[in-house]
């Protein structure tokens, strides 16, 4: 119950932060950015300046799911294929990208100024790139007090999982399912792996994350973790349920046969500090709900 | 005495088989409490599985060689894989509640109606095998041409798509095995049912019609089987590359030499290479993490054991295609042709810089917004352009030479080995333009000199070739589907080139295109004799004078040169490499020289409006340029081969 009330007003805040802001936009003609990443978009969003631009909302909006988005950003198509000409059109001022798109710089900088960053690099930990970003996209934008802000939030929403969660013995296994046989794991080299840490919490997943689309690892694997909480991040493919239930093997994983599977909604798993947040809180509020069946 | 050699041969590898096996349940992963449930609902399942589909598709590859009469036909070359695969692709992104009624249903539809939409295509020519294969090869880069790009729309959503592509047997119960092996069984059944009339297939058309044979029941009914058995496998396990391939050529090594004996041989020698394959993998693996999906494994493994294969495949005789059969009259002024379709693709270009959309609707620009968009839209045009008019040629050298209307860049492995030069230098760390195009090119000749030093002994004959270009190609294609799933900044990168887009080319690849394509269509303008003699045969080119041997190594090279420049700029669309030719000659434009001219021309006019059409349709989404230039194609060569066909029939 607490926990709705809060986010509650944490919308309220988050919308309260715009309002003054939009306002004042039309005097400073604030800097008008447009990014092709979606960590950069959470971030933008989160320190209350929407981007003109960015690229597969409509995924983004099931997927990541919030920040909200204003009706106001244009939707540049594809990640890998953005519409340029939409782009030209946005009249952006500025342009954040990152690694992943990095062979569509030089058609970037022929529209707009842009600033690059490197968030997700196999091996290494997202989190301080993740601030940098946060406090570097704010800085240009002249908005620098909003980053100290998001990065405070953030914080207090980790102190408040911590105590929330303290005394939960067993790690945690965060998990997408691919389908019914195969799923991806986040290792510490993801912001969700850092997120377990700094709630305070194990991850069972000692190794690096097994990157990209691709869930690469049989299911079979969850063998080894029979001790730990398995956390589904959603979304979960439709189909992956029903044959769950009839497979005799997930029946008999200790994780399973204990009750210690916990389903979270859909969060993006390579954001920033906001998808951090509302995976902290999401998978706190469904973890204290089991321990209180169990 | 051969038939005690034969049988020893086949013990020997069954008990190597055996002994992967043995080695691989052996060294499973020791899990405390678990480990029975291991053994009994995740190892023995996973093994049988393998065992099962091997035979599955080993069954289903024999009968459509026989039906087919194509050794290089199987489940994918019908497009049952791939349809499967856009099937699950569409069910995934738009009614995600169908496949609450079970993934394997909705992949098993799509299979089943991808090989209907081939046979119905095939079904007023009498189910030609050439034409049947040829649609087959459309629809199969159709269909993974839209399951790409939603699988790029769609982001996450569709992370299983990369599992299934790459066909992976684990199990977590015995669901599978108990429909594999029901379907198997069935599938034997049927087999053996009409194995008679399949002998007598083997006779040429007329000779088995004068038999009395029901020729189309016959082949209706193996081809059914075949497709089921295929997509059935596609269905339960994803797409397992080569295996349907290289069964019935491994029963063969293996002494099968008669209709029976390779039908019955197959199915045993698919379950031993996928059982081996998966063993494999799994004892390479580590940490529980398996070396790499299985069906892309049976890729790898199967592309170079079919090149070893290659070798000892008797000699065929002087085998003509019935391609001829597809050649309609000719044009009686051909430069008036060519003018026409000059025009038509000036008349594209100026659309293409001017007709555009933007959030408030479609637009004409002029003046300022021309202007400003022109650094945009023109090197769009004049990669696209310039790739269209390389791959033309290729696929027109490449259909000459060979005599094989199915040659293409890609059935010639070359797109995929520019492909796999890509991967390398981009896990090697981010490398810019003129490194990826060195890396592309070396790729592209690598898949080339492999291939040529393969076939050499045998003098390239045209079957030779293809067959070696497709191992080569298969393999590439497997080397690229690891890289894809081992994920990461490669893959992504990856993914979007196969993809297939203009988005990415600039003022700088765009003239290199422009200039790569002059200088390599010159040449091939140049040897147009070459191109119409070697269609005759080899005889027929010595006798007039030209090199045989030192003609086709130079076209050759041409054509790895020029797919590697194309696909550098707009991806591997190979599909136009097929198409441009083919529409050049069905139009009536039959003479070497007026065939490259046309093929030229239709080949930039498919890709410049089928780029156009990527970056309007779905605005602000765009879509693969390649997907767009088969939508536009695909049809239009539907049409010209129906027609063909209803003169003949008159």
């Amino acid at each position: 119950m607490k926990a709705d009330g809060g986010i509650g007003r944490r919308a309220l805040l988050a919308a309260a932060a715009v309002l003054p802001f939009g306002a004042a936009a039309g005097a400073k003609a604030a800097m008008r950015a447009a990014t092709l990443d979606w960590a950069v978009l959470e971030t933008l969003l989160a320190l209350g300046h929407p981007p003109v631009a960015a690229t597969e909302l409509v995924q983004f909006r099931e997927v990541a799911v919030e920040p909200p988005m204003p009706d106001s950003v244009a939707d540049l198509g594809l990640r890998g294929l953005p519409n340029l000409e939409t782009l030209l059109f946005a009249r952006p001022d500025i342009i954040f990208n990152s690694n992943f798109y990095v062979a569509l710089e030089p058609r970037l900088a022929a529209i707009a100024p842009v600033e690059s960053f490197t968030l997700y690099r196999p091996g290494h930990s997202p989190y301080d790139p993740v601030i940098a970003m946060t406090r570097r996209v704010a800085e240009r934008l002249g908005i620098g007090d909003a980053a100290d802000a998001l990065v405070g939030r953030t914080d207090a929403g980790f102190a408040q999982a911590r105590r929330r969660l303290e005394g939960l013995g067993r790690p945690v296994l965060p998990i997408n399912l691919g389908d019914a046989r195969h799923f991806r794991v986040f290792g510490f080299d993801s912001m969700i792996g850092e997120t377990l840490q700094r709630i305070g919490l194990q991850n069972a997943w000692a190794e690096a994350t097994s990157y990209s689309a691709a869930a690469p690892l049989g299911l079979e694997t969850l063998a080894r973790h029979g001790e730990a909480w398995i956390a589904v991040i959603g979304p979960v493919p439709p189909d992956a349920t029903p044959v769950l239930r009839r497979s005799a093997f997930w029946q008999a994983l200790p994780a399973v046969k204990a009750g210690r599977v916990v389903w979270l909604d859909p969060i993006d798993p390579f954001g920033a500090l906001p998808s951090a947040r509302r995976f902290a809180r999401l998978l706190t509020e469904a973890l204290v709900e089991a321990r209180g069946r169990g | 005495m051969a038939d005690r050699l034969l049988r020893r041969r086949w013990i020997g590898c069954a008990l190597v088989v055996a002994l992967a096996l043995l080695a691989t349940l052996a060294s499973r992963p020791v899990v405390p409490g678990l480990d029975e449930v291991m053994l009994w609902q995740v190892e023995l399942p996973r093994a049988t599985v393998a065992l099962l589909a091997g035979a599955a598709l080993g069954l289903s590859g024999a009968l459509l060689q026989r039906v087919l009469r194509n050794p290089i036909a199987d489940a994918s070359t019908l497009g049952i894989a791939s349809g499967a695969q856009l099937a699950l692709t569409v069910a995934l992104a738009y009614a995600p509640a169908l496949l609450g009624a079970g993934r394997e249903v909705v992949a098993l539809t799509g299979g089943t109606a991808a090989a209907a939409v081939v046979l119905a295509l095939g079904w007023r020519r009498g189910l030609d095998p050439v034409t049947v294969v040829l649609s087959g090869m459309m629809i199969s880069l159709l269909a993974g041409a839209l399951s790409a790009t939603l699988v790029l729309a769609r982001g996450d959503y569709v992370l299983s798509l990369f599992i299934w592509g790459a066909g992976a047997l684990d199990q977590q119960d015995w669901s599978s095995a108990r429909t594999l092996g029901i379907r198997l069984l069935l599938g034997l059944a049927a087999s053996a049912v009409i194995v008679r009339p399949l002998i007598l297939l083997g006779l040429d058309d007329a000779g088995s019609r004068s038999l009395g044979l029901r020729l189309l029941a016959t082949r209706l009914a193996a081809t059914a089987i075949a497709v089921w058995l295929a997509a059935t496998v596609t269905a339960e396990v994803g797409i397992i590359a080569f295996v349907g391939l290289a069964a019935p050529a491994f029963a063969g090594f293996m002494g099968a030499r008669t209709t029976r004996q390779i039908l019955f041989a197959a199915p045993l020698a698919g379950a031993l290479i996928l059982s081996f394959t998966d063993s494999v993998v799994q004892l390479g693996g580590w940490q529980g993490r398996d070396l790499a999906p299985t069906g892309a494994a049976t890729a790898l493994l199967g592309g170079p054991l079919l090149l070893l294969l290659l070798s000892r495949v008797p000699a065929g005789g002087p085998h003509r295609h019935p391609a001829a059969a597809l050649a309609p009259r000719r044009l009686r002024r051909p430069w008036l042709g060519l003018g026409l379709l000059g025009l038509g693709t000036l008349l594209a270009m100026a659309a293409t810089l001017c007709i555009g959309r933007s959030a408030e609707g479609w637009h004409v620009a002029t003046g300022g917004p021309f202007m400003e968009l022109l650094p945009l839209r023109w090197p769009r045009l004049v990669a696209a352009g310039s790739a269209g008019m390389m791959l033309a040629t290729a696929g027109l050298i490449l259909q000459r030479m060979t005599g094989n209307p199915m040659a293409s860049p890609e059935v010639l492995g070359v797109s995929a080995g520019s492909g796999v030069g890509l991967a390398v230098l981009l896990l090697a760390g981010g490398a810019s333009g003129p490194w990826l195009l060195a890396g592309m090119v070396a790729g592209a000749l690598a898949v080339l000199g492999l291939m040529l030093a393969i076939t050499a002994r045998s003098g390239l004959g045209p079957e030779r070739l293809l067959l070696a270009g497709v191992a080569c190609g298969a393999l590439c294609m497997a080397i690229l589907s690891v890289v894809l799933s081992s994920g990461g900044m490669a893959a992504y990168s990856l993914l979007v080139w196969m993809s297939g887009s203009t988005n990415r080319v600039g003022a700088f690849e765009a003239l290199t295109a422009l200039g790569g394509t002059l200088v390599l269509v010159v040449p091939a303008w140049l040897l147009t004799r070459w191109l119409s003699v070697l269609p005759l045969g080899p005889d027929a080119s010595r006798s007039v004078g030209i090199p045989v041997r030192r003609a086709r190594l130079a076209l050759a090279l041409l054509a790895a040169a020029l797919t590697a420049m194309a696909s550098f700029a707009v991806g591997p669309l190979s599909l136009i490499g097929l198409m441009a030719p083919h529409l050049a000659r069905l139009a009536g434009f039959a003479r070497a020289r007026e065939q490259l001219a046309a093929a030229l021309l239709i080949g930039a006019l498919l890709l410049i409006v089928a780029d156009w059409l990527a970056r309007l349709v779905v605005f602000p989404y765009q879509m693969p340029t390649g997907l767009f230039a088969a939508l536009i194609g695909v049809p239009y060569l539907i049409w010209l081969l129906n027609r063909t066909g209803e003169r003949r029939s008159r």
